[in-house]
C-alpha cells in the first residue's frame, strides 16, 4: 500500500473517531441540559393545589377570628374593629368616630337589611396625597387619621379622613372592586394559615419557622388579586430557598380563610409574583395533569383509565371489574339547555341573539305560538378546547358512604362558566360512582343557574359498555318480559312504565352470555332526596369511531325538544343485536326556582359571618347498573 | 501532487461530516430572541387606508367597522352622528365571525376570521382563509385560503390577525392553528394580495395581533403574544422581517394577551388586551378588553404602562 494511502486511512480512522466522540460529548452536554431544563422546568411549574379547605378553620387564630365576626353580627354590628393593640390613642379616637358615622356604614347592609362583614384594616396619620382641598387646609392646625374598612361582600374599600381633634369625619371615598393593605390581624392569620399548611410543609420538606415567611401586610404587589375569584381578598406569602434560588408563594383566600393554591417559583427577575394566580396555577394544573395525560386508578376490582377532554367532559376508559371489561368509554358529551317561550310570531331571528353570559342563542318555532331558545354546553379543558363550560380544579375522587361503611368510591369533575352563579353562567359535574359489589352509576348534576326559570336541561351521556367480547344484546322491559333491540333505535321512557323487579327498565348483557351483563335502573327519584327523576330517551347504536369515540362536537339542536342530537346516528338502523353497542341514555330535567322548591337553581346570599355565600339545589341525573348476577342470585 | 488526493479527499469529507455533525443546531426559541434591542422614537403617521368607494358612494364618511359579533354577524359599519345609523347585509354573515381588519389603499378590507362561542361543522374551514371586502361594490369573498392551515377542537383558530403594509401594499398575517399547550406553532405570512402568492413565512410565533410601526431606528412589526402578556417587535430588512422577534414590553396582568397595538401620539402607544386560552371567547360581558397606555422613553430606552 502506498503511503499516502495509508495516511490518508490513519488519517480517516482518527478523524472519524474524534469526530464520533466530539459528537457524543455534544448530544451528552444537550441531553444533560435538556435533562436539567426538565428538571427546572418541573420543579418551576410545580402547583400544589389544597386537598382541603377545613384545615385552616382548626387554627386557633382562624377560630377567634370567627368568632368575633359571630358576635359582632350577634350584637348587630357589620364592622369588626381593629383591635386596641394595633391603634395609638388618637387611632382609637378616629375608629369610635367612624363606627358612630352613618354615612361611613351606609354600605355595610345588602338591600334585605342583612349586615355584610367588614373589617377595620388600617387607621393611620393622614398623609397630604390622600386629602382634598378642604381636608388638606382643615388638617393643617388639625391632628387627622385616615380610616380604611373593607367589605368582604362587596370587595369595596371605604376611606374615610377624621379630624381627631374635633372629632370629625371630613370625607369620605368608597372604592369599588379595591383592596386595601390588610390589618395586622388578617396578617397573622394568613402566615398562620400558610405556615400551618400540610401541602406548604410536605413541598418544603419541614414544618417551616415564621422567620422563612415573608409577605408584606399587603395584598401582594399585584394589580388584581392572585384568587380565583377576584372579589376575595387574597395574599401571597412566601417561603425564599435560597439554596436552591427558588420561593413557594403560597395564595391564602382572607374571604375564605382558607390556603387557595401554592407554587414553586424561581427568586430571580425572570419570575414575578405575576405570575402567581389561583385560575391560571389551576388552569395550568388541570393542563398537565388530567389534559395532557392519561390517569389511571383501581380500587375495590375497579381500575380505569380518565382525563379530561376537550368538549365531552370527563371521560372513564377502559373500566374493568375484578379484570372483566365493563366498559370502553363512559362521558356525557353536552348539556342541551333549551328555555320555553310564547310569543312565536314575534321572535326575530334575522339576526343573531346572545345572552349575557355570551351564547348565541338558537331559537326553534313550534305550535301554538309557542317557541325554544337556548344553546349547546360542551365541558372541557380549560385551555386549547372548544369549550365555553371549563374544568374548575381536577377530578375528585371520594368514598361513597353508608351508615359509615365505605361501599364504594366516586370521581366527580366539576365545570363552571367563570362568572357563575350569576345569571347565564352554568356549573356542571360529571359524576361517576363505583361500588363494591360490581354496580355503577353515571350521574350528571345540574348546579344552575341558568338565563329563567323555564329551563330544560339534557345531558346527554354515552355509555360504551363493552363485556366480554365486545359484542352486546340491549333490550327494553316491555309488557313484563324482555325484548332484545335487532337494529339501532330509541326508546322514550314515560317514567311510569312497569319495571321488571319495579326497578329495571333496561339490560345489557354480553353476546356470549345472557347472565353476563347488566340491569340498568333508571333514576326515579330513589337515589336522591327531592329528585324528579330522569324522564330519559334512550338511543343504542352499534360503535363507529366517528360518532363519539373520539371528541364529539355539539351534538344536534339545543331546542328542539323531540330530537337529542344522536338521530343521525340511527338513521340507518343497522343491526345491533350481538353487535358492539354503546348507549346513549339522555335525562330531561326542568329547573324551578320557586321558594322552597329550587331545582337546578343556584342562588346567591349572605352567610351568619356576614360573608357572600351561594346556595347550591343541585338535579341529579343518570342511571345506575347493577350486575345480573348480584340481582338474580 | 495526484498521489496527495487521497489525503484531500479524507480532509474534505471529515471537514463536512465535522462540520454538519458539530454545528450548533439548537433552533429552540428561534422566534424569541432574549437580548434587548433600541426600540426608538416614533409617532403617529398618515395611514395610506383609504376609504371603502361604496360606503362613499352611499354617502358614509367616516364609519366606526364593528367586529363585535354582539349585534351583527360577520361585519357592519356605523355611521351619522353618534353612530345611531348602522349598514348591515345578510350576506356578509355568511362567513360567519370576523375578529380583525385592515384596509389597503383602494379601500378594500381584508378580514380575519374568528371561531365564536360554538363549533359547528363549517368552523374549523373558515378559519382557513382570509376575507376580503371589495371596495367598490361591497361583495364580501373567500379571498385567500391557506391550505395547511388546520384548526381542530383543541384549537379552534387559524387566521387571527393582519395588517396592511402601506411601504409595499403588502399584507401581513398570523395563523395559531398547529399550536398546542406544549407549543407554539403559529406562523406569521407575508402576502402580495396582487399574486396571493406567500413572500416570507416565519415559523413559531402565535401572533395574536399584528401592527407595524416605523421608529427613528427602525421599522417594526409588532405582534402581540398570545401566549404570554407582552408585545414582541421583528425587525424589517428589506421588505422582509428578520427572525426572530424581540421582546418589547409587558403588560403587568399575566392572564392579558395583547390584541390590538395603535399608535395614538409619539412615543406613545394604546394597546388593548383580552384574556386568551385557545378556548373559545365564551363571554360578550362587560370588560371584554382592558386598555392600556404605554410610553416610550428613548432616554432610557424604556416603557411606562398605565391601565386606562
Amino acid at each position: 500500500m502506498k503511503k499516502e494511502i495509508k495516511i490518508s486511512l490513519a488519517l480517516f480512522i482518527v478523524g472519524a473517531l474524534t469526530i464520533g466522540a466530539l459528537y457524543y460529548k455534544k448530544r451528552e452536554k444537550k441531553l444533560n441540559e435538556a435533562h436539567n431544563l426538565a428538571l427546572q422546568d418541573k420543579s418551576d411549574k410545580k402547583i400544589i393545589l389544597p386537598s382541603s379547605s377545613e384545615n385552616a378553620k382548626k387554627l386557633k387564630l382562624v377560630k377567634e377570628y370567627i368568632q368575633d365576626l359571630e358576635k359582632n353580627i350577634k350584637e348587630g354590628k357589620a364592622v369588626l374593629p381593629l383591635d386596641s393593640s394595633e391603634l395609638d390613642s388618637k387611632a382609637k379616637i378616629a375608629q369610635d368616630v367612624v363606627l358612630k358615622n352613618s354615612n361611613f356604614l351606609s354600605d355595610t347592609k345588602d338591600t334585605n337589611g342583612r349586615l355584610l362583614h367588614n373589617d377595620i384594616m388600617r387607621i393611620l396619620p393622614a398623609i397630604p396625597s390622600t386629602l382634598n382641598d378642604k381636608s388638606k387646609s382643615i388638617c393643617k392646625d388639625k391632628s387627622c387619621y385616615m380610616v380604611e374598612k373593607y367589605n368582604f361582600a362587596t370587595n369595596t374599600t371605604t376611606r374615610a379622613i377624621v379630624d381627631v381633634d374635633d372629632k370629625k369625619v371630613l370625607e369620605i371615598k368608597r372604592f369599588s372592586n379595591t383592596q386595601p393593605d390588610i390589618s395586622l390581624r388578617l396578617t397573622k392569620i394568613a402566615r398562620a394559615i400558610a405556615l400551618k399548611s400540610p401541602e406548604v410543609i410536605e413541598e418544603l420538606g419541614h414544618t417551616p419557622t415564621p422567620n422563612e415567611l415573608s409577605m408584606a401586610n399587603v395584598r401582594t404587589n399585584l394589580k388584581e388579586s392572585p384568587c380565583e375569584n377576584k372579589n376575595h381578598l387574597c395574599v401571597a406569602p412566601t417561603f425564599a430557598d435560597h439554596k436552591r434560588e427558588k420561593a413557594l408563594w403560597a395564595i391564602v383566600d382572607l374571604t375564605d380563610l382558607k390556603l387557595a393554591a401554592a407554587k414553586w417559583a424561581g427568586l430571580g427577575k425572570t419570575f414575578t409574583p405575576a405570575c402567581i394566580d389561583e385560575r391560571t396555577l389551576q388552569n395550568r394544573y388541570i393542563m398537565e395533569n388530567f389534559c395532557q395525560k392519561d390517569s389511571s386508578y383501581s380500587k375495590f376490582g375497579w381500575s380505569f383509565i380518565y382525563h379530561l377532554t376537550g368538549s365531552d367532559g370527563l371521560e372513564i376508559r377502559d373500566l374493568k371489574f375484578r379484570g372483566k371489561s365493563v366498559a370502553r368509554s363512559l362521558k356525557i358529551v353536552d348539556w342541551h339547555v333549551a328555555y320555553k317561550g310564547l310569543g312565536a310570531d314575534k321572535v326575530d331571528t334575522s339576526t343573531p341573539v346572545y345572552v349575557d353570559g355570551g351564547r348565541k342563542v338558537e331559537f326553534v318555532k313550534g305550535q301554538n305560538n309557542e317557541y325554544t331558545f337556548g344553546y349547546n354546553d360542551a365541558m372541557g379543558c380549560p385551555m386549547f378546547s372548544t369549550s365555553v363550560v371549563l374544568a374548575f380544579n381536577g377530578p375528585q375522587i371520594k368514598p361513597i358512604l353508608k351508615d359509615n361503611q365505605e361501599i364504594g368510591f366516586s370521581i366527580t369533575q366539576d365545570f363552571r362558566n367563570p362568572k357563575w352563579p350569576m345569571a347565564c353562567n352554568y356549573r356542571y359535574e360529571n359524576k361517576f360512582e363505583f361500588y363494591k359489589d360490581g354496580s355503577f352509576r353515571v350521574v350528571g348534576i345540574n348546579l344552575g343557574r341558568g338565563c329563567s326559570n323555564k329551563a330544560i336541561y339534557r345531558p346527554v351521556m354515552r355509555l360504551d359498555i363493552a363485556l366480554d367480547g365486545n359484542k352486546e344484546r340491549f333490550a327494553t322491559y316491555e309488557n313484563g318480559a324482555w325484548k332484545n333491540w335487532k337494529v339501532e333505535g330509541k326508546y322514550q321512557s314515560t317514567s311510569s312504565e312497569k319495571m321488571y323487579k319495579d326497578k329495571y327498565l333496561y339490560k345489557i348483557v354480553s353476546a356470549k352470555n345472557g347472565k353476563d351483563g347488566f340491569y340498568i335502573e333508571p333514576n326515579r327519584g330513589q337515589f336522591d332526596k327531592n329528585n324528579r327523576g330522569d324522564h330519559e330517551r334512550v338511543f343504542v347504536t352499534k360503535f363507529k369511531e366517528s360518532e363519539g369515540d373520539e371528541d364529539l362536537l355539539t351534538l344536534g339542536s339545543c331546542c328542539k325538544l323531540n330530537e337529542d342530537g344522536v338521530e343521525p346516528y340511527i338513521k340507518d338502523k343497522e343491526p345491533i343485536d350481538k353487535e358492539n353497542d354503546v348507549i346513549w341514555y339522555v335525562p330531561k330535567v326542568q329547573n324551578d326556582d320557586r321558594a322552597g322548591h329550587e331545582y337546578c337553581w343556584a342562588d346567591s346570599g349572605i352567610d351568619k359571618d356576614g360573608n357572600p355565600i351561594v346556595k347550591l339545589y343541585p338535579c341529579i341525573v343518570g342511571p345506575k347498573f347493577i350486575p345480573i348476577k348480584s340481582v338474580e342470585k | 501532487m495526484k498521489r496527495f488526493l487521497p489525503i484531500v479527499l479524507v480532509v474534505l469529507i471529515l471537514s463536512g461530516a465535522g462540520y454538519f455533525l458539530l454545528k450548533d443546531d439548537n433552533k429552540e426559541d428561534k422566534n424569541i430572541l432574549k437580548e434587548s434591542f433600541s426600540f426608538g422614537e416614533f409617532n403617529k403617521r398618515k395611514s395610506c387606508s383609504r376609504l371603502p368607494m361604496f360606503l362613499y358612494k352611499a354617502g358614509i364618511k367616516r364609519p366606526m367597522i364593528d367586529l363585535s359579533q354582539n349585534k351583527y354577524k360577520g361585519i357592519a359599519f356605523y355611521f351619522g352622528q353618534n353612530f345611531s345609523n348602522v349598514l348591515h347585509k345578510k350576506e356578509w354573515e355568511k362567513y360567519d365571525y370576523m375578529g380583525t381588519y385592515s384596509i389597503d389603499n383602494m379601500g378594500n378590507i381584508y378580514l380575519a376570521p374568528n371561531p365564536f362561542i360554538s363549533i359547528k361543522a363549517t368552523t374549523f374551514n373558515l378559519q382557513k382563509a382570509i376575507y376580503k371586502m371589495d371596495s367598490q361594490n361591497g361583495n364580501l369573498q373567500r379571498w385567500l385560503v391557506i391550505d395547511e392551515i388546520a384548526p381542530n377542537q383543541n384549537n379552534p383558530y387559524g387566521i387571527i390577525s393582519l395588517v396592511y403594509d402601506c411601504d409595499d401594499n403588502t399584507l401581513w398575517a398570523s395563523a395559531i392553528d398547529k399550536s398546542n399547550y406544549k407549543g407554539s406553532r403559529g406562523r406569521i405570512y407575508h402576502i402580495n394580495p396582487k399574486t396571493k402568492k406567500i413572500l416570507q413565512k416565519i415559523e413559531g410565533f402565535d401572533a395574536l395581533t399584528l401592527a407595524i410601526i416605523h421608529t427613528n431606528k427602525h421599522k417594526l412589526l409588532l405582534a402581540g403574544n398570545a401566549r404570554d402578556n407582552s408585545l414582541y417587535a421583528f425587525v424589517f430588512k428589506n421588505s422582509k422581517i428578520s427572525n426572530g422577534a424581540k421582546k418589547v414590553l409587558t403588560l403587568p396582568n399575566p392572564n392579558l394577551h395583547i390584541r390590538k397595538v395603535k399608535v395614538i401620539g409619539k412615543n406613545s402607544l394604546k394597546i388593548e388586551a383580552i384574556k386568551f386560552n385557545y378556548s373559545l371567547v365564551a363571554e360578550t360581558t362587560k370588560k371584554v378588553r382592558f386598555v392600556y397606555i404605554a410610553t416610550y422613553n428613548p432616554s432610557t430606552n424604556s416603557w411606562s404602562i398605565i391601565e386606562k
